[in-house]
């Protein structure tokens, strides 16, 4: 056995309560490593695509990394894995906290729920397997209260992943969250509200061998020493939040739901300026040495954590400039369990709607700070026009036709995290194709826009290079798992990475299996949403970015022409090697380890659901 | 098509006594800062032309360098390759000589500005004096020129002669606010010749430019704006206490990214310092 795995996943029926495990060779276990790679394989393994996400047969999986439980910085992370309830297609969410170390040291690699509970209730895993619990008490509270509950109810130990009222409601943007951590996009939190589960609750009983512990514990020292240099001094002094001023300065804040991508406002919500009036405190992860997190004080004597992602969609995207509005409305998503980037997105694009009379809402106006929160409340208990937007913005824009899905800025159904696509070529292209929809975590192609070597407004073949190269490196640390504020600290990632995992697991690893590697996890994760009912049409932008030109300070208009993004996709598309169906060749495929044939594109969604494994065997029940 | 930069590297120097390509210009040559005004200024490519086996100073990656295989045909030799080997990429080129300073992106964009379907040549009357060699150009006047030069032509005022040549006069150039603004003397087409006006060129104060850091690198009182003298991105950073490494890159006037020290300024640019790392 490779050092850093159990080689086995949890599979728990939530209808009997009954566990299976689920064998992981290494085989597959060095294809994918973890996270969100080998999330991928067991979603393709253990579920069928064309099931909606809230039905009781999908497939949900908590899965941890070889990394995870060792000294290395910042490799306390889990991925949350399941068919979108918000996008259809597969999407995976990280979070990083202390759940990660305890659910890896259960014993198993991933721990996947399937089915759905009688009643509401919390899943227990620990050294005496699965079992179910009533969850009577903790229905309809936050996550933060709802661990505060459990854990005096199970007393120490235990870690819990919880869901917050918009899971219940089936907001389909809801996330799950553990220690205010949240695995964000994609509505994970929905598909365990929709199974009656309100949390998972995890307990170490075990160890984990590592190949080489003084290897590991030496590279672990090195990369602490390299946490605090240079590379993530923007993270430790102000955070994601300092990004705010910046992207405002070269035209790539998207504001009044991306109808210019300068705020004139920005200052007033700034990380310079919050900084000096309202920081209270600033924290870290677990087995986190950078600490990222700054805490900010809310109007009425509390607090809130406050990245740039939350902030740029709750102010500049909705034209709110008053902080107290914006640390509010993010303390309130955090509180009812929603993705902020697409509630802030959502909400735009319903005043874009109240803009042009496509709703009766003269109360929902941009810059209305008062109407943000209104909206938000309206999300979380489903009165007015909360029930629309809870749909998010696509789905809801579905409902009331072609003018107001003209205004939606998502890309398969997901809203615009804060890059605007106009003046970042590259990372237009990464939002584009990314399997996930428009998402700057498994696309990290602004770094090639942003970096300074690439002409920003003449988009070209590099560009197209740059979004698959921080995709593939975006894939590896999402699977090792490692914080990305970390990335700058690494030379040459791809082969430092392979050093790094070859010291935990005893593989002899280089650069370029890893490179394969990333290549395998984008494609599989391709695959799932093939059978899901993905085409290439999925790949795209949305009609109102190719129809809004941005103004730049200097008078100069920019556009993001249609005719040269399609050139760019259909070459994303030949470097990945894909046909024109969106296929690659047999060898590629073969490579996947998958169960199922390649599928076909005529039928999507067709693929019959797969017979359980034969090797699963039971490991507990409901007690 | 954006339109194209056509920089002419070649000619004697024989006034100066060094060849101007590799004059020093506030830490850089000056070609590099030519190339760099003009790359600027328009959304193509920018090609430098040179006499056979001329020695040029390092340039950025992205210009090309092509060779005048006919020596001593002049600036209108020049001004046919160039349209030549542009020909095929945009329909309007950008044309300077290497010797000019103080040579603004907004005179360039004010002469391309003066194109109309109508119009082969944009051509300034600046400073009293035709600009053959700080004008516009379409591409499409290559076989003229070569025409012209078969039939011993050796002056480009001469093309002008030949096409439909609008000229500008300073009125019309200073109409346009924003050269007004930071050009109101037309140094742009102020060339140099001799030892004497290099002199004197270099004795000019250095441009304004307007600077703002961003995130930690606005630590330690450095938030708001200032106001720097300086020719270079380089020297920018330096008066700052920024070190341009790959944790740092500046954007020029909120459009271009660059780290290059030798990115050449001009007065009214605003530089904003930032964080390379833009992850979030």
């Amino acid at each position: 056995m490779a050092g850093g795995y159990f080689n086995q996943a949890l599979l728990v029926d939530l209808g009997t309560g009954h566990g299976r495990t689920v064998p992981l060779p290494d085989e597959v276990l060095r294809r994918y490593l973890g996270g969100v790679g080998l999330g991928t394989w067991l979603l393709h393994e253990l579920s069928d695509p064309s099931v909606d996400a809230l039905e009781p047969a999908s497939v949900l999986a908590f899965v941890f990394s070889p990394l995870v439980g060792t000294p290395l910085t910042t490799s306390a992370k889990f991925a949350v894995v399941a068919r979108s309830p918000l996008t259809g297609m597969l999407t995976d969410a990280l979070a990083s906290s202390h759940f990660a170390i305890a659910g890896k040291l259960t014993g198993h690699d991933a721990i996947a729920v399937q089915g759905r509970c009688e009643r509401p209730s919390v899943l227990l895993v620990d050294g005496d397997g699965p079992r179910l619990v009533d969850a009577d008490d903790v229905w309809g509270r936050s996550a933060e209260e709802t661990e505060a509950v459990l854990g005096q109810r199970f007393g120490g130990g235990w870690r819990i992943a919880a869901i917050g009222p918009a899971g219940e409601a089936g907001v389909r943007y809801a996330t799950i969250s553990h220690d205010g951590r949240h695995a964000g996009r994609g509505g994970l939190g929905a598909v365990l509200g929709a199974k009656n589960l309100k949390a998972v609750a995890v307990r170490a009983a075990t160890k984990v061998a590592i190949a080489d512990p003084d290897g590991v514990l030496a590279a672990a020292r090195d990369l602490r020493e390299r946490s605090f240099g240079p590379a993530t001094a923007k993270y430790r002094e102000l955070g994601t939040l300092g990004n705010l001023l910046a992207f405002n300065a070269i035209n790539t804040l998207p504001t009044n739901n991306f109808g210019a991508s300068t705020f004139a406002e920005a200052p007033a919500l700034a990380a310079e300026e919050l900084h000096d009036l309202r920081h209270v405190a600033r924290a870290s992860c677990a087995s986190c040495s950078i600490g990222c997190e700054h805490i900010y004080a809310t109007k009425g004597g509390g607090s809130t954590r406050v990245e740039y992602e939350n902030v740029y969609a709750l102010g500049p995207l909705c034209g709110v400039s008053d902080p107290d509005a914006v640390l509010s409305a993010s303390a309130r998503c955090d509180e009812l369990g929603i993705d902020t980037i697409s509630a802030g997105g959502t909400i735009a694009w319903a005043m874009s709607c109240a803009e042009a009379g496509l709703l009766d809402l003269p109360w929902l106006r941009f810059g209305d700070g008062a109407a943000l929160l209104r909206a938000l409340d309206e999300i979380a208990d489903g009165s007015g026009i909360g029930p629309l937007l809870a749909e998010g913005s696509a789905r809801a824009a579905a409902q009331l036709g072609p003018a107001a899905q003209a205004l939606t800025v998502t890309v398969k159904g997901l809203e615009l995290p804060g890059y605007d696509p106009r003046t970042l070529p590259a990372m237009a292209l990464g939002l584009a194709v990314n399997a996930r929809g428009a998402d700057h975590n498994r696309s990290g192609a602004y770094e090639a826009d942003l970096g300074g070597e690439l002409d920003r407004f003449a988009p070209g073949d590099a560009h197209v290079t740059a979004a698959i190269e921080t995709e593939d490196r975006a894939a590896i640390i999402d699977s090792m798992i490692l914080c990305k504020f970390l990335r700058g600290v690494f030379e040459e990632p791809f082969e430092e990475w392979s050093e790094l995992l070859t010291l935990v697991t005893g593989w002899l690893m280089d650069g370029d299996e890893l490179r394969a590697t990333a290549r395998r996890i984008v494609l599989a994760k391709r695959m799932f949403n093939l059978r899901a009912g993905w085409t290439l049409a999925d790949d795209g932008l949305p009609r109102r970015l190719l129809d809004t030109p941005v103004t730049l300070e200097s008078g100069r208009t920019v556009r993001l022409d249609e005719p040269t993004l399609t050139r760019m996709i259909a070459a994303y598309h030949r470097g990945r090697g894909l046909d024109g169906d969106g296929l690659p060749d047999a060898d590629a495929y073969a490579d996947l380890c998958l169960s199922d044939d390649l599928p076909d594109p005529a039928r999507p969604g067709s693929t019959n659901p797969p017979e359980p494994p034969a090797t699963l065997q039971p490991t507990g029940a409901r007690p | 098509m954006g339109a194209v930069g056509i920089v002419l590297a070649g000619g004697r120097s024989s006034r100066m006594g060094a060849p101007k390509a590799h004059l020093e210009w506030h830490g850089v040559t000056l070609l590099r800062r030519t190339v760099g005004i003009v790359g600027r200024a328009v959304e193509g490519d920018v090609v430098v032309v040179r006499a056979p086996g001329q020695d040029l100073p390092d340039l950025p990656d992205d210009v090309e360098v092509v060779d005048d295989d006919q020596e001593g045909l002049g600036p209108m030799q020049g001004l046919a390759v160039g349209l030549r080997h542009m020909a095929d990429r945009a329909a309007l080129a950008f044309l300077c000589s290497t010797d000019l300073p103080f040579l603004h992106p907004n005179y360039v964009r004010r002469v391309l500005a003066g194109f109309d379907d109508d119009t082969d040549a944009v051509v300034p009357r600046a400073r009293g004096h035709r600009q053959p060699l700080a004008a516009g150009y379409r591409t499409t006047l290559a076989p003229t020129v070569e025409r012209l030069l078969a039939d011993g032509a050796r002056k480009p005022a001469m093309v002008l002669d030949a096409c439909r040549t609008r000229w500008l006069s300073d009125e019309e150039l200073l109409a346009d606010p924003a050269l007004a603004a930071t050009d109101p003397e037309l140094t742009s087409v102020r060339n140099i010749n001799t030892p004497e006006e290099y002199d004197a060129a270099l004795a000019e104060p250095l441009p304004q430019v307007t600077v703002e850091r961003f995130g930690t690198l606005a630590r330690d009182g450095g938030r708001g704006e200032c106001q720097v003298a300086a020719a270079t991105l380089g020297a920018t950073a330096d008066a700052v206490g920024i070190t341009l490494d790959r944790h740092v890159v500046a954007a020029l006037n909120g459009e271009r990214i660059t780290r290059d020290p030798a990115t050449p300024l001009v007065a009214g640019d605003r530089i904003a310092f930032l964080s390379a790392d833009a992850g979030g």
